[in-house]
């Protein structure tokens, strides 16, 4: 099978097989069809293919006649953003993310900054489908405008939304970690906003991943062995276009993806009181924040658009994911890495403590053992399903179905999904120690690959 | 009826919006890219106001196959083909729909030696296009985009090494020029100003790609041209068709001289003041080539229609001059395409050399009259009717390289199909106007008696 995904959220394809500069014009078109012209803010990161992929993109916009604010290279966080400044009808991002080299993907996003949610990404595809596209004629072309005066306007945004005065007088060193990607050109104006000494790591715009794209504890070898000797008291990793990020402690420990949720949760919770959304494979160490601080959870199904959905529907004030994204509507609909790290900075500032005190301080810790078994994605349905017998035929009654399926125990639980943009099965296990979480993990692995 | 998407030997042209899309521009891309190989390919365009969109599905279709875009901007066809050759690449595409209205757009394709593909690789090229199987490049293999920077000046130092440009610097002559809302609106001034010191006039100078006169420099659409030569006190006025390739001539007094004689002066200049050498030009050009070739004993050839089949006729005998008479002139010592920008500086030249006005320079060429006509005929018909015609005159002087065209020696007629419309196109020319029309008439019957 071909390595390609389209889905409500948008296009994913790999390079040198199903990314054609076809597919990309029709999606693009189908997009614009949807939207019914008007003003679209697009940017692209800096894969190898991304420059390929935003000029047939933008080709498909111009022919339906959108017209088009081009930002260049920058991050999927900054095109949401710049779609609220611009007042566009919406918006589209060639980047690659947090998949492998070779992936890219357009990512559709909506008019409110936020990701076009999963119905109406639906009928994006129909007419993806129905190459049922608009089309203008010459008179009716759409028209490319460069314009960057969105960043100004962030800057200013971040610099009233975070305790900017605190974090200057605290004079942190921190690394960063943009693994080449849209984020570099934008890292400077971050340090200067905040008044912090920013050390880039990857921080040259390249296509080239110097390490895995996901950013996570066995990503952030260099970071780690770094850190202490530049006297960092942070370290941050982000994918390539700025939405996940996972952390460094100041004592070389590489933190998994699930304490960015985790830390933040608890940021937020301590000053206001409120509904948190998460998806429902997420740590338990939210469901012990929420309680802690007497809040509301509620869970979703997995993916950006389903927590943007729940959380507007709950009217909640923060959401995340495990994968190390997380997203506070009081600052926009949008897995902002730029916001997230800024936020980190400002709970270790203004609780007076280092990274590893801000860990150490959650209610409780877990091992999470995060597994994937390839496999073709009709087949993880089928496997899927068997795995649900077996597990009904050994006696648990309750299984939570709500995106694949998921039991839980006192101590441990375990989640099994077929991923909807990589060609994978994942498996995820979280118990109290490591040894269950693993052996918990293996269980399920050694079942699924009798079935694919 | 509903206009479809016209592909064959000069490109693939349509209209936007109706049948010219960008996914058929990103398609034919992939597939020039994966018959020249990866590299290089110059990219160039005209003003259409669709011209932005079907780059972008150029670029994208070109980098998917591993072939580097090297992006000329605006620029005229000619020039698209002489970076081909300057920068060494692969090949270019040119995307416009030269002389076709605003709504239309196209895309045309020059290979290695610098010259659009010919019959046989414009099939292999269609025949790429129909297996939609495009080798798509790894990630890393994906070339980024380059701009050309001064994309004009090879062009121009081409002209300045084969033209005396001093002599033509050194009249300051004033003369106007019909952009045409085309590449000339960006080039024209410039090069007329500041290449051959030239006072300019200049209308139709914005290039909104909105032509505001038929894009064809034909007499009858060039009366603002003709106005402002007559106000301005102009020696010549030039009009260029949207991709800069043809040019027509109006004279000090604001008549247009009709674009043939932009081939036939051409020519005559180049075998007085260059080289001397064989002439070739289509079969459609006129007596006035041979009637200012034949005293300096030089051949006219005649080939095929379409600029490529003249090109390489041109190359293969070693033609010094020649083209076509659309406007359409030629000079292969700059390059073996039709190129208004040489054609402007020779005719500069001759003024400048011979102190002629342009008006006297075309009362000396001998006076023939040209009738053009076409006739509604279904493309099934039109096989038949050829060879009526052709049994007709079997005892003449027939050549039967496109059509049948039949030489009387002072006069001459042609039928043959067109390759864009359902038509069968009859020209006749002779000395008067009268023996013209006769013997256009004459072939008018014979197509419509079938």
């Amino acid at each position: 099978m071909k390595k390609i995904r389209l889905s409500s959220f948008g296009l994913r394809g790999f390079a040198g097989d199903t990314l054609t500069p076809r597919a990309i014009i029709d999606f693009a078109s189908a997009y614009a069809t949807y939207i019914q012209g008007g003003k679209v803010v697009v940017g692209h990161d800096t894969r190898y293919s991304s420059p390929m992929v935003y000029s047939a993109m933008l080709s498909g916009l111009l022919n339906a006649g959108c017209d088009v604010i081009d930002l260049g290279i920058c991050p999927t966080p900054f095109i949401q953003f710049a779609v609220r400044h611009y007042g566009a009808a919406g918006g589209l991002s060639a980047s690659g993310g947090h998949n492998e080299a070779g992936w890219n993907s357009l990512i559709l996003i909506d008019s409110d900054g936020g990701m076009l949610d999963p119905h109406s990404g639906q009928n994006v595809l129909d007419i993806f489908h129905s190459k049922d596209f608009t089309k203008k004629d010459w008179q009716g072309m759409g028209t490319i405008t460069q314009s960057d005066t969105f960043k100004s306007a962030y800057f200013e945004a971040m610099q009233s939304f975070i305790n900017v005065d605190a974090i200057r007088a605290a004079k942190l060193t921190v690394l960063a970690d943009p693994l080449g990607g849209s984020g570099v050109p934008y890292m400077d104006a971050f340090a200067q906003c905040l008044g912090i000494h920013l050390i880039p790591i990857n921080g040259n715009a390249t296509g080239y991943l110097a390490r895995e794209a996901e950013p996570r504890p066995r990503s952030a070898m260099q970071m780690a062995s770094i850190i202490p000797h530049l006297k960092g008291d942070a370290g941050f990793l982000f994918c390539s276009d700025m939405v996940r990020m996972s952390l460094v402690t100041e004592n070389s420990e590489p933190k998994s993806e699930e304490y960015t949720f985790a830390l933040l949760a608890q940021h937020v919770l301590s000053k206001q009181k409120g509904c948190v959304v998460t998806n429902c494979c997420t740590s338990r160490m939210i469901d012990d924040i929420v309680a802690k601080y007497d809040g509301q959870l509620v869970k979703s199904k997995v993916g950006q658009s389903y927590v943007l959905t729940t959380l507007a529907d709950e009217q909640g004030i923060i959401g995340g994911e495990g994968n190390g994204s997380v997203v506070i509507p009081n600052w926009g609909p949008s897995f902002d890495g730029f916001i997230m790290m800024a936020l980190i900075i400002e709970a270790m500032v203004e609780n007076k403590v280092t990274l590893s005190q801000l860990i150490d301080r959650l209610p409780s810790h877990y091992h999470i053992a995060k597994r994937n078994v390839p496999c073709e994605s009709n087949l993880g349905y089928r496997a899927i399903e068997q795995i649900g017998k077996i597990w009904r035929a050994d006696g648990h009654t309750t299984i939570d179905q709500q995106d694949g399926l998921r039991i839980d125990f006192e101590d441990h639980w375990i989640h099994v999904r077929n991923s909807r943009t990589e060609n994978i099965v994942r498996i995820i296990s979280e118990a109290k120690d490591k040894n269950t979480a693993e052996k918990e993990a293996d269980k399920v692995i050694r079942v699924l690959e009798n079935l694919v | 009826m509903k206009e479809v998407l016209k592909v064959g030997v000069s490109g693939v042209r349509g209209i936007v919006g109706e049948s010219f899309s960008p996914q058929a521009a990103t398609e034919f891309a992939q597939a020039f890219g994966a018959m020249v190989g990866r590299g290089p390919v110059v990219v160039g365009r005209d003003t259409r106001t669709t011209g932005a969109m079907i780059q972008k599905a150029v670029i994208a279709g070109l980098q998917s196959v591993g072939c580097q875009p090297l992006l000329a901007g605006v620029v005229p066809t000619p020039t698209v083909l002489i970076l081909t050759k300057e920068l060494q690449a692969r090949g270019g595409i040119a995307i416009t729909a030269s002389h076709n209205p605003a709504q239309w757009n196209a895309l045309k394709f020059i290979g290695d030696n610098a010259l659009f593909l010919n019959e046989m690789r414009a099939e292999e090229l269609i025949q790429i296009y129909h297996g939609q199987d495009f080798p798509l490049v790894d990630e890393s293999a994906i070339p980024e985009v380059v701009n050309i920077e001064a994309p004009m000046a090879g062009h121009y130092r081409a002209i300045k090494d084969y033209v005396d440009t001093d002599t033509i610097r050194s009249k300051r002559f004033k003369v106007a020029i019909d952009c045409c809302n085309g590449v000339g609106a960006v080039h024209s001034v410039d090069f007329l100003k500041n290449v051959l010191n030239c006072e300019v006039v200049s209308v139709l100078d914005q290039p909104t790609g909105a032509f505001e006169r038929e894009p064809e420099p034909t007499p009858e659409s060039l009366s603002l041209l003709c106005e402002t030569i007559k106000q301005e006190k102009c020696v010549i006025g030039f009009a260029q068709d949207p991709d800069g390739d043809r040019l027509a001539l109006v004279d000090e007094n604001g008549v247009p001289l009709g674009e043939d004689f932009t081939l036939t002066l051409g020519i005559q200049q180049v075998l007085a003041s260059h080289e001397q050498g064989p002439i070739a030009v289509n079969l459609s050009s006129g007596k006035t080539v041979d009637a200012v070739t034949e005293p300096t004993g030089n051949q006219v050839t005649r080939t095929k229609i379409g600029e490529i089949n003249v090109s390489e006729t041109m190359l293969a005998i070693g033609a010094v001059a020649g083209g076509e008479s659309n406007g359409g002139l030629i000079i292969p010592a700059v390059h073996a395409c039709r190129d208004s920008y040489v054609s402007m500086a020779i005719i500069l030249e001759m003024l400048a050399e011979t102190g002629k006005s342009i008006s006297a320079l075309k009362a000396a060429v001998p006076e023939f009259h040209i009738v053009k006509d076409k006739i509604k005929v279904s493309s099934e018909a039109s096989l038949k009717i050829l060879r009526t015609v052709r049994q007709k005159y079997q005892n003449e002087k027939i050549n039967l390289l496109d059509g049948v065209h039949v030489d009387f020696g002072d006069s001459w007629i042609h039928a043959r199909r067109s390759n864009t419309e359902p038509v069968i196109r009859v020209m006749a020319e002779a000395p008067t106007q009268e023996k013209a029309e006769k013997l256009a008439k004459e072939l008018r019957d014979i197509v419509t008696a079938e």
